[in-house]
């Protein structure tokens, strides 16, 4: 490891991350300036009626899961603010699906509350308002931003001051409302900026939710694209690719606008800081209800799931079925492919991510850290299909689209942002008196690495490489752009499947959506249980 | 007046302070010595309505004759000041202190705190952020913004102890001073003999559990 050299150490997060998604980024540049694809573009008659939803959608559902994270953080206990990651378990596509059987006219829902001989004549998910689609967003997003919220209230370097600057005032007489609003959530949100953004943009642009519970005439604007970017023409490809940029300068201008909002406004609202303080009725009752309500429709989405893998007939309205079997699980097992190469992926990609940011913080210089982190945050606040549609050019280049390789590092793009983040944190704040101590001790760089700095640092190695691993799983956009539709992964079975009638199957790839990141979870988190613990 | 009747507090199965009644008469400021862990911070938690619930408490706190047990922190105008200056990062000083004043016309408002700043010799310091000023400009910021509260009692939890020796004498008389000139009750609690004001009554809590004169 000494004999190492800087560069090496970087090059392979340089090579394997940086640089692609730079170039990526780059070769989609020229289409900035080719005003025929535009014009085609606002020519569309779904043009005006797809942004619409998309806007309508994406600001919406983020504004509200913001909302709602708030009044519950508000009232929350250290407890529920723990089990607040339990959520994540759950991917997004995995929800829209259950939703979209739930809410079907020959869903649960209609053949409990309303019955009849017929299903009800009514479109709740697809809908032409894009409300299932924002529906599902916020179900998926406010833990998420309860959780992220949670990690900065609990954070270690925090967590003490924001008791006691309660408690100073609440000491000045502001109620526990008051003290949160103004106090501690400000400081919050300082901190949880990136996070914001990043849902924001993915609710603007997401393409295998809307796909599966979104509007289809017209469908969201990242839906029309898609349609137009896996179309044979090179003429609706250059349309799509041309709003793609489009739909991306919007995830740019509209959080920018709202910070300079925010910078030209502070004359309004910074006088509400410091509103004297008042009697306030406590929202213990809403904060509740809300979460109690998000732990209910995702326990029955869960149930739903489950119970429909195995359901093979049942005919409206009847609530049990006439037959139940393990057909469709077995059809997984006789249709391997997407299960083997979703798992592959996902653990390749893990494995060589953890390496290359491992060995990006054992040689670089904290100082360079901001490269690697601005690329992280790109690849997570820059629109997945803007990313996809770049990798693909890129890979159109080396001659890699529709090969197993380019599928490995189209997936391992995002995979290593997540990861980078994961571990910055554990790996800078790591005390080196430790390697003092080593030293002092005459070890070798080698032996103090692997008996000393990674064993202490396993829980968090492990949990990273955890999370990369649900990323890479969860992808659904590179199999189709990347890899040419020649390798079907799970998400992207599971979308295929969705607008067909088959509950069970859907269900079942449901699940195996949400299976595979939880053995993931499970399995770093039994790896990486203290060995003091078990005695 | 501060009074506190016989209170008692326990933690698990340890007991931390037992049957401890004494009185701060108007503008005094009556110190509780105890090593770490002694549960002199726990006392004040008890009188200033936010100890932890894993504590079990008894006795009386009385404030100018009613019984404050009842009401949270907000309703008991008890301030505070702790080790740490704890100003809002994210407020100037100036925001600081006008989160403190209580409802009244802006422009009262306003100048209450501009009047506060000059009693802390830091005129001119309203739009500064806190973490520019020193830690002892800190502290008598955060004094004026616990008495702009306009308490009826404060708690000082060992105010003193993060600042250097030739700071602290100024800030114990800066403090002490404006208790006195405010004439509301005050209870010190420390672990440092010389941070009790000249001539105050001092109790310490003994590891009997017990609270007594020294």
């Amino acid at each position: 490891m000494r004999g190492l050299k800087s560069t090496t150490g970087a090059a392979l997060l340089v090579l394997l991350f940086i640089l692609p998604l730079m170039l990526s980024l780059m070769l989609l540049a020229p289409g900035l300036v080719d005003f025929d694809n535009f014009q085609a573009l606002l020519a569309h008659p779904q043009f005006w009626g797809a942004l619409r939803l998309s806007f309508f959608t994406g600001i919406t559902s983020t504004v509200l899961a913001l909302l709602l994270a708030i009044v519950v953080i508000m009232n929350a206990t250290p407890k529920l603010l723990s089990r607040s990651s339990s959520f994540l378990a759950l991917p997004h596509l995995a929800l829209a699906l259950g939703l979209g059987l739930i809410l079907a006219p020959t869903g649960l829902f209609a053949r409990i509350f309303v019955g009849g001989a017929s299903p009800p004549d009514w479109q709740l998910v697809q809908d032409p308002n894009g409300f299932g689609l924002m529906a599902a967003l916020v179900l998926k997003e406010t833990p998420f931003f309860v959780w992220t919220m949670a990690m900065v209230l609990q954070g270690d370097d925090l967590r003490m001051a924001f008791q006691q600057q309660t408690l100073a005032a609440r000491s000045m007489g502001h109620g526990p409302r008051s003290s949160f609003l103004k106090i501690i959530l400000p400081q919050i949100l300082a901190r949880t900026t990136w996070p914001i953004i990043a849902v924001f943009s993915y609710g603007m642009t997401v393409v295998d939710m809307a796909l599966v519970i979104g509007p289809t005439q017209p469908p969201t604007l990242a839906q029309l694209l898609w349609t137009d970017l896996n179309d044979g023409e090179v003429a609706s490809n250059a349309r799509g690719a041309a709003g793609t940029l489009l739909l991306s300068g919007s995830i740019v201008v509209i959080p920018l606008s709202v910070w300079l909002v925010l910078k030209v406004m502070p004359p309004l609202l910074r006088p509400l800081l410091t509103q004297p303080a008042k009697p306030e009725r406590n929202l213990l009752f809403i904060s509740r209800a809300i979460w109690q309500v998000l732990v209910l429709i995702y326990m029955i989405v869960v149930f739903v799931l489950v119970l429909q893998s195995i359901t093979m007939l049942s005919p409206y309205p009847a609530l049990i079925a006439e037959h139940y079997s393990l057909q469709s699980w077995e059809s997984v097992f006789h249709n391997p492919a997407p299960l083997i190469v979703s798992l592959f992926m996902g653990l390749a990609t893990s494995l060589v991510a953890v390496i290359a940011v491992v060995s990006w913080f054992e040689t670089q210089e904290p100082r360079r850290d901001n490269i690697a982190l601005a690329a992280s945050l790109i690849m997570l606040c820059f629109p997945a299909l803007l990313v996809a549609l770049g990798q693909y050019r890129l890979l159109l280049q080396l001659g890699l689209t529709g090969t197993g390789v380019g599928l490995f590092f189209a997936h391992l793009m995002p995979v290593t942002a997540y990861v980078f983040i994961m571990l910055q944190g554990p790996y800078r704040n790591y005390d080196v008196r430790w390697h003092s101590v080593a030293h002092g001790l005459a070890v070798t760089r080698l032996k103090f690495l692997t008996h000393v700095k990674w064993p202490m640092l396993k829980a968090s190695l492990l949990s990273a490489a955890a999370v990369g691993f649900a990323v890479s799983v969860a992808q659904f956009l590179p199999a189709q752009l990347a890899a040419a539709g020649r390798f079907s992964t799970l998400p992207m079975e599971a979308v295929t499947l969705s607008s067909g009638g088959n509950r069970a199957l859907i269900s079942t790839y449901g699940l195996l959506l949400m299976l595979l990141p939880l053995m993931g979870f499970s399995l770093s988190s039994w790896l990486s249980r203290s060995r003091w613990h078990s005695a | 007046m501060l009074e506190l009747q016989n209170i008692s507090i326990g933690l698990r199965n340890r007991v931390l302070i037992t049957s401890c009644s004494f009185t701060v008469a108007a503008g005094e400021v009556v110190t509780v010595m105890g090593e770490s862990g002694s549960g002199k911070s726990s006392l004040l938690s008890y009188v200033g309505g936010d100890l932890g619930v894993a504590f079990a408490a008894t006795g009386d706190v009385r404030l100018d004759g009613q019984s404050v047990l009842r009401q949270a922190p907000e309703q008991r105008g008890i301030a505070r000041l702790f080790q740490d200056d704890l100003l809002f990062p994210h407020m100037t000083v100036g925001e600081n202190l006008l989160f403190a004043v209580p409802k009244l016309p802006r422009g009262e408002r306003l100048e209450m705190v501009r009047t506060a700043l000059q009693r802390a010799e830091l005129d001119g310091y309203e739009d500064r952020a806190p973490h520019t000023l020193s830690g002892g400009q800190r502290q008598r910021v955060s004094l004026m913004r616990a008495l702009l509260a306009k308490p009826k009692a404060i708690l000082l939890d060992e105010p003193f102890s993060k600042l250097d020796k030739t700071l602290r004498q100024n800030i114990r008389d800066h403090v002490f001073g404006h208790i006195a000139a405010r004439g509301i009750p005050g209870i010190l609690v420390t672990h440092d003999r010389e941070d009790a004001p000249q001539g105050g009554r001092v109790l310490k809590i003994f590891s009997t559990a017990e609270v007594r004169d020294v």
